[in-house]
């Protein structure tokens, strides 16, 4: 698993185990979602069907018009088409959607930058949804419920969706304590300001100030 | 943070390179790190060539930091958009300058 098959250079065995555990994750149910139903969308997703495939795994079509536009059109993402998914499905179930797409759309970032393979999609281990959200949280100005703060916690309402999606900081980027160090560098790799250029770049690109 | 991180570097940077790769960022690798991510998204130039650069200029372990760091910012930027997250008003302060040579007042949503 996540051999990245096709990349001309050596991969990071650090950022290898973060994807085999953020694959693990997503094999598992959610805290609204089944595996299979997690599993199925995403791949629907990868093809750009899954406004098209929702329904057929159990979901309203706006999940699925979230889930395409946010992995394809990012910039096409806008209150409207949250809030829509949301008012439909329920706050945790748009949450999770936004949560799963946005780790998958990281790690085949990464495959697509070093010019590998895909890795295919785990399968779905059985079980029914966790149930495991918080209580209490309000949207204040946000699309979604979150709690006060920056934007790793944006994705808290789900305990265990926000512990996945904060894991991949640190092998993709720096970890909490290494963005305190302005001068933080990889030895080998790149040092803080040229993975600036990259993110700055890419969020350019993404017209997203972040 | 790329101000802070070329400060503390020492590099003397036209941040509006970020927004104009035809000027020079003065950061070291950093034109063949904007064409990685150009190619990669499909903006311009061709994505095996661009990663070769990359390579050749900067260091094959500095392409799996730059496959992962634009892996990172394709998630962080989904979570932003659909979130909604806004951006502090300080930052936004502290930025100005930035904000405004990048044209980014269109992306912002101030908090």
């Amino acid at each position: 698993m996540f051999d990245f098959v096709g990349s001309p250079v050596p991969v990071r065995p650090d950022l290898r185990y973060a994807y085999i555990a953020a694959w693990n994750h997503l094999s598992r149910p959610g805290p609204t979602l089944t595996a299979r139903s997690r599993i199925e969308l995403l791949g629907a997703t990868r093809r750009g069907e899954a406004t098209s495939a929702s329904r057929m795994v159990g979901m309203g079509q706006t999940l699925g018009e979230l889930a395409d536009s946010l992995y394809h059109r990012p910039k096409d993402v806008d209150e409207t088409l949250v809030r829509a998914a949301a008012d439909a499905e329920g706050d945790p179930t748009a949450v999770e959607v936004i949560a799963i797409v946005s780790i998958l759309s990281a790690i085949d970032g990464t495959h697509r930058g070093l010019g590998a393979d895909l890795e295919p999609l785990p399968e779905p281990i059985v079980g029914p949804p966790t149930g495991v959200i918080t209580e209490g949280l309000k949207r204040r100005r946000l699309h979604v419920p979150a709690p006060p703060g920056p934007i790793p916690f944006t994705l808290d309402l789900l305990p265990d969706e926000g512990a996945a999606f904060q894991a991949l900081f640190g092998p993709q980027y720096m970890t909490g304590w290494e963005m305190a160090l302005d001068t933080f560098f990889r030895e080998p790799g790149l040092n803080r300001a040229q993975i600036e250029v990259v993110s700055s770049r890419t969020s350019f690109h993404n017209e997203c100030f972040y | 943070m790329l101000r802070a991180s070329a400060i503390a570097f020492e590099y003397q940077i036209d941040t509006g390179a970020i927004a104009d790769p035809s000027i020079d960022l003065g950061v070291p690798g950093s034109t063949a790190l904007i064409g990685f991510v150009d190619a990669v998204m499909g903006v311009s130039g061709d994505p095996e060539a661009a990663r070769r650069t990359v390579i050749d200029e900067v260091g094959p372990e500095a392409l799996v930091d730059a496959a992962s760091v634009f892996g990172n910012f394709e998630m962080m930027n989904r979570v932003a958009e659909a979130t909604g997250i806004p951006v502090a008003g300080a930052a936004l302060e502290r930025e100005s300058i930035t904000v405004e040579s990048l044209g980014l007042h269109r992306f912002l949503k101030r908090s």
